[in-house]
C-alpha cells in the first residue's frame, strides 16, 4: 500500500487547492475585485437558443489507424420548451494521417470556404478530436444558417481551440456577427488557473468567492486584466466566468467573441431562465439536451463495432484474421473481450 | 477497408450534410419492450383523468395482420433520463416533459388473427407496434367463447364494455366451482345473479343442471324486507325455474313454496356428529350404531329402553349412551321439520330436471344448518350415484351451494362428507360451489379441483394467495388486481374461456328488471304456460 507520509502530502495539497483560505489572497492576487462581478438582470426571451454539441467513440483502432464513430448536431429550445433535435453528422471516421486531405478538406471548402490543412503529423487521437471539432462547427454554421436575429447559439466546450481550425472559428464568428447572432462557448471544466507555489483552479476559486461576496445572485466577470493562467489567448474573443442561475453553487467559463463585448450582460439575462431545470440546475438547459441526444453510449459503439466486423467477415476476413489485426492489447491484459 | 474509405470520404459537396431532424412526434403508446411473457409501453405521464391508464385494463397492439392483447399489471413512472433527477425539482417546475412518461407492464393475454381466432402467443409484438386501447371490436372474439349462464359485462379497467356479456359455462359446472370475496363484496349478490340465470336456462328447457341452494340468513328467497334488496322469487318471468322449500311456516304458506320436511329415516349418526363437540367415546359410540341398528330405524330403536341396552351390551358405559340419546331427542324435539314424510326426493326430482332449488331455512343455527346441508348432500349424492349405475340418461347433473365453506371444507374440519362431494362427486354428475371469505382455510388440493372461480375483492395477502396457488388458471399477475376490486368487480376464471376474465357482476335487482321484461320464451307459451310447483 502506500506510503502514509506521501498520502498526506498529498492530501493536504489537495486541501490547499480546493479550500480557498479567505478571500483576500485570491483577490489579491488575482486582481479580482468585488465590483468586478456584474449581476445579471433577467429578462424575458423568446427567440431560440441552439445548443451545439459533439461526441466520439473508439470503435476499433489496428495501431496505425483508428476507426471512431462521430457524431455532432444541436438542440433547439424556445423558452423552457424542446423544439427539435437535429444531428448534422453520425458516421464513422477513420483517423490516419495520410487520408486527412480526404476527409477533412471537402467539408473545410464547402461550408468555410477554406483551402486544405496539413494534419499529416497528428497522432491518431488528436486526428479524431479534429474531425469532430471541425463537425461541430459545421453544426454551429447550420444552426447559424437556420438561426434568426437576435437568437442565441452555445456551444459546448471552449474557443479556444487548436491552431489548424482556428480560420473555421474565425469564419463562423464573422458570420454570426452579420446575422446578428450570439454565440458562447460555456465549458465544464477548465485549466484556468492562479497562484504562484501551486495552481489553482481559477473557475472554483471564483465561485466560491462570489458566493460570499454576492450570494444567491448570477453573475459574470471579466478574465481581462485579471492576473489569470489562460491558454495562448489568441482565439479572438473574450473570456468570462459566469453563473448562469442565482440558485446553482457553480460557475462556467464562457468564451464569447469580440463583436459581443458590450452585449453580455444583456444575453447573459436572457438565459438564466433557461439554465435552472430540474436535470441540470445552473448549466444552460439546451447543452444539457444536447448532451443527451448527441452523446453515443456504450451500446451504439458497441453495435457499431459489430456492424463493423460483420462487414469485414462479408469482404472474406476471417475472424482470426480481424481479431489480429484489431485487438487492442490492452483489452488482453484487462481480459476484455470485445471480438 | 474499401469499403470504409469511400464511406468516410463524401464524394460531392451535397451529400457533406444530411441533416436528421428529431422533432416531437408521439412516442407514446408504442411497445418498447420486454419479452413473450411480458409487453411494457410509455404513455404521457400527464394525462387527463379520464385517460388514465389503470391496471386491469386491457390493450390491443396492432401489429399487421396480429392483434395482440394484453393486461394491464403494474404502471411505472419513468423517464429517459435515468437515475433520480427528478428530486432535483428545487421548485423550478422545469424540466423536459417530452423525456418524461409513464411505463406501462402488460401481461399478454393472446394474439386475435385474421380469422378472429384467439389464441395463446409464443412470439411477441414487433419493437414500437402501436398500442391502443381495446374496444368492443378487439373483444369480440370474446362472445365467441362465452358460455350459457350471464353473471356479468366484460370490464375494462374500471369502464364496462357492455357489449360484451360474460358467461359461464354449464358444461364447466359438473366441475366444481368456488366464489371468493370479504364480506360485502358481492357473494349473495352473485348467486342471485347466477341462479337468476340457471333459472332462465331451466324454464327455457336449456338447462344442463340442477342448482340447490341452501340458505341459512334468508336473504335469497324474497331479499331483505324493507329493503331494494330482491329475492328469487320477484323473477317471475323464469319462476317456473325454480322450486322452493322452507322451514320457515310464514315463507312456505306463500303460493309457490313448499314446506320442507325430512324423514328421521334419511338421518344418518354422522349427520348427528356435526351438531355437536363429541368426546373419544361418544364418537366411538356414534360410529357404533349403523352396525347395531337397521339404518332406517335406529333413531326409533336407540331412544327405546331396548335400545340403549344394546349399546350398553357393545360396552358403552351408560352415561355415554345417555348423553347420545338425550341429544338425539333434542334435535328431534326442536327441529320441526323432521317428519314423517320428506320433501327429499321432490327435491332430488327438480334438480334433476334442472332446477334451481332454493331451501330457505332462515334463523337457523350454523350447526343446524351444516346437518341439514349433510343430510340433503348425501342423498343426493347416493341418489346420484344410484342412478350412475342405472344409467338413467335424461337427469340433468348439479350444483350444491355452500356457505361459508371454509366451514366445512377447511384443512381442519371433520366434515368428510362435503369433502367426499368434492373428491368423488364429479364422477356422478355432482359438483360443489363453495362460496367464502375466506379461501386460505380452504385445503389448497380441493380448491385446485375447482375449474369455475370467481373472484371479488379479497383483502387478505394470504387469501389470496392461496388462491394463486391452486387456481387452474394463473392468477399470481392479477394480484394487484384482485386487491383493488370493489364491489360488484370479479375476476372470472374458468377453462372454456382462454384467460382469466375482468368482468363486472350484474347488479340483482337490474338483471331481475332486465329479465322480467324479456320476451316470453315461445316455447313455454305453445304448451299454454307451466305450473310448476303442483306436477
Ligand atoms: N354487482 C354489484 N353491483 C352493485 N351492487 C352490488 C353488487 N354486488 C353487491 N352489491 C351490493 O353490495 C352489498 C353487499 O353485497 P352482498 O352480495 O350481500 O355481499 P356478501 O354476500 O359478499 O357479503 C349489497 O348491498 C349489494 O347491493
Ligand atoms: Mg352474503
Amino acid at each position: 500500500m502506500e506510503d502514509r507520509g506521501r498520502l498526506s502530502i498529498i492530501a493536504e495539497l489537495i486541501r490547499d487547492h480546493i479550500s480557498l483560505d479567505g478571500l483576500d489572497q485570491f483577490l489579491c492576487q488575482t486582481g479580482v475585485e468585488k465590483n468586478d462581478f456584474v449581476v445579471i438582470q433577467p429578462s424575458d426571451f423568446s427567440g431560440e437558443i441552439f445548443a451545439i454539441d459533439g461526441s466520439n467513440a473508439a470503435i476499433c483502432s489496428y495501431l496505425t489507424a483508428n476507426v471512431n464513430l462521430i457524431r455532432a448536431g444541436y438542440a433547439v429550445y424556445r423558452k423552457r420548451d424542446w423544439q427539435r433535435t437535429v444531428i448534422t453528422f453520425d458516421d464513422l471516421f477513420l483517423a490516419d494521417p495520410k487520408l486527412s486531405g480526404t476527409n477533412f478538406d471537402p467539408y473545410l471548402e464547402h461550408f468555410f470556404g477554406l483551402n486544405a490543412i496539413n494534419l499529416k503529423e497528428s497522432d491518431l487521437d488528436r486526428l479524431s478530436s479534429y474531425y469532430r471539432e471541425m463537425q461541430e462547427y459545421v453544426a454551429i454554421n447550420d444552426a447559424l444558417n437556420r438561426s434568426h436575429p437576435g437568437d442565441i447559439i452555445l456551444y459546448d466546450g471552449s474557443f479556444e481551440v487548436f491552431e489548424p481550425l482556428r480560420d473555421v472559428l474565425a469564419t463562423i464568428f464573422s458570420r454570426a456577427s452579420e446575422k446578428e447572432v450570439a454565440l458562447l462557448a460555456v465549458a465544464k471544466s477548465s485549466s484556468l488557473s492562479w497562484g504562484m507555489a501551486i495552481t489553482l483552479p481559477f473557475v472554483q476559486h471564483t465561485s466560491m468567492a462570489a458566493s460570499q461576496l454576492l450570494p444567491g445572485e448570477a453573475w459574470y466577470l471579466s478574465l481581462k486584466g485579471k492576473k489569470v493562467d489562460a491558454g495562448q489567448g489568441k482565439w479572438g474573443g473574450q473570456t468570462y466566468v459566469v453563473r448562469f442561475c442565482g440558485e446553482s453553487e457553480h460557475a462556467f467559463r464562457v468564451d464569447v467573441p469580440e463583436y459581443l463585448g458590450d452585449d453580455m450582460g444583456q444575453i447573459l439575462g436572457k438565459l438564466t431562465d433557461h439554465s435552472c431545470s430540474a436535470e441540470c440546475l445552473g448549466y444552460p438547459h439546451a447543452l444539457f439536451r444536447a448532451h443527451r441526444d448527441i452523446r453515443i453510449t456504450e451500446q451504439e459503439g458497441a453495435a457499431a463495432r459489430e456492424r463493423l466486423i460483420a462487414g469485414l467477415s462479408e469482404l472474406g476476413m476471417a475472424h482470426k484474421e480481424i481479431r489480429m489485426l484489431m485487438q487492442d492489447y490492452h483489452d488482453i491484459l484487462e481480459m476484455r473481450t470485445r471480438f | 477497408m474499401q469499403t470504409i474509405e469511400t464511406q468516410a470520404q463524401p464524394d460531392n459537396a451535397t451529400s457533406l450534410l444530411k441533416p436528421k431532424v428529431i422533432e416531437g412526434k408521439d412516442t407514446t403508446y408504442r411497445i418498447v419492450s420486454r419479452n413473450v411473457s411480458e409487453y411494457q409501453f410509455i404513455v404521457p405521464f400527464n394525462l387527463p383523468d379520464e385517460e388514465r391508464v389503470e391496471v386491469g385494463q386491457i390493450f390491443s397492439i396492432n401489429d399487421q395482420g396480429l392483434t395482440y392483447l394484453a393486461r394491464v399489471l403494474n404502471i411505472e413512472h419513468s423517464s429517459n433520463y435515468d437515475g433520480h433527477w427528478d428530486t432535483t425539482m428545487k421548485g423550478t417546475q422545469f424540466f423536459d416533459s417530452d423525456q418524461i412518461f409513464n411505463r406501462v407492464v402488460a401481461e399478454p393475454l393472446g394474439c386475435i388473427n385474421k380469422n378472429l381466432e384467439f389464441k395463446k402467443s409464443r412470439t411477441l409484438p414487433t419493437k414500437f407496434s402501436p398500442v391502443s386501447r381495446a374496444e368492443r371490436e378487439e373483444f369480440k372474439f370474446l362472445s365467441q367463447v362465452m358460455g350459457d349462464i350471464e353473471v356479468g359485462y366484460l370490464r375494462n379497467g374500471s369502464r364496462l364494455v357492455e357489449e360484451i356479456p360474460v358467461a359461464l359455462h354449464s358444461d364447466a359446472i359438473d366441475h366444481h366451482m368456488g366464489v371468493f370475496a370479504t364480506t360485502g363484496m358481492g357473494k349473495s349478490n352473485f348467486m342471485k345473479v347466477f341462479a337468476a340465470s340457471c333459472m332462465r336456462l331451466a324454464a327455457q328447457g336449456d338447462s344442463k343442471f340442477g342448482l340447490l341452494i341452501v340458505d341459512p340468513h334468508g336473504e335469497y328467497l324474497k331479499g331483505k324486507r324493507n329493503s331494494q334488496v330482491k329475492g328469487l322469487v320477484h323473477l317471475t318471468r323464469y319462476r317456473e325455474g325454480l322450486a322452493c322449500y322452507s322451514t320457515d311456516r310464514s315463507n312456505a304458506t306463500d303460493p309457490g313454496v313448499e314446506e320442507l320436511t325430512i324423514s328421521e329415516s334419511e338421518i344418518f349418526p354422522e349427520d348427528i356428529a356435526l351438531l355437536y363437540e363429541w368426546s373419544a367415546p361418544q364418537r366411538d359410540a356414534l360410529d357404533a350404531i349403523s352396525r347395531i341398528f337397521d339404518p332406517n330405524s335406529w333413531l326409533d330403536e336407540i331412544k327405546t329402553p331396548d335400545g340403549m341396552a344394546r349399546m350398553m351390551q357393545e360396552g358403552f358405559k351408560d352415561s355415554t349412551v345417555n348423553v347420545l340419546v338425550r341429544r338425539i331427542k333434542n334435535e328431534l324435539g326442536r327441529n320441526s321439520y323432521i317428519k314423517k314424510r320428506s320433501s327429499l326426493a321432490n327435491i332430488l326430482a327438480n334438480l334433476q330436471k334442472g332446477k334451481v332449488v332454493l331451501v330457505d331455512i332462515p334463523r337457523m343455527s350454523d350447526r343446524s344448518e351444516l346437518f341439514l346441508l349433510s343430510v340433503i348432500s348425501r342423498y343426493i349424492l347416493d341418489e346420484y350415484k344410484k342412478d350412475e349405475k342405472e344409467g338413467e340418461e335424461s337427469r340433468k347433473n348439479c350444483l350444491i351451494t355452500i356457505e361459508e365453506a371454509q366451514r366445512v371444507l377447511g384443512a381442519a374440519s371433520n366434515t368428510s362428507r362435503f369433502e367426499s362431494i368434492a373428491r368423488e362427486g364429479r364422477k356422478f354428475g355432482v359438483g360443489l360451489c363453495a362460496i367464502t371469505q375466506q379461501p386460505k382455510l380452504i385445503e389448497k388440493q380441493l380448491l385446485s379441483q375447482f375449474n369455475t372461480l370467481v373472484v371479488m375483492g379479497l383483502g387478505d395477502r394470504n387469501d389470496r394467495q392461496q388462491l394463486e396457488e391452486s387456481a387452474k388458471q394463473d392468477l399470481t399477475s392479477m394480484d394487484t388486481e384482485i386487491q383493488t376490486l370493489e364491489k360488484g368487480e370479479a375476476v372470472v376464471s374458468t377453462l372454456n374461456i382462454p384467460f382469466p376474465v375482468p368482468a363486472r357482476i350484474h347488479r340483482y335487482e337490474d338483471y331481475l328488471h332486465r329479465l322480467n321484461l324479456e320476451d316470453p320464451p315461445e316455447r313455454l307459451i305453445k304448451k299454454g304456460g307451466f305450473k310448476p310447483f303442483l306436477e
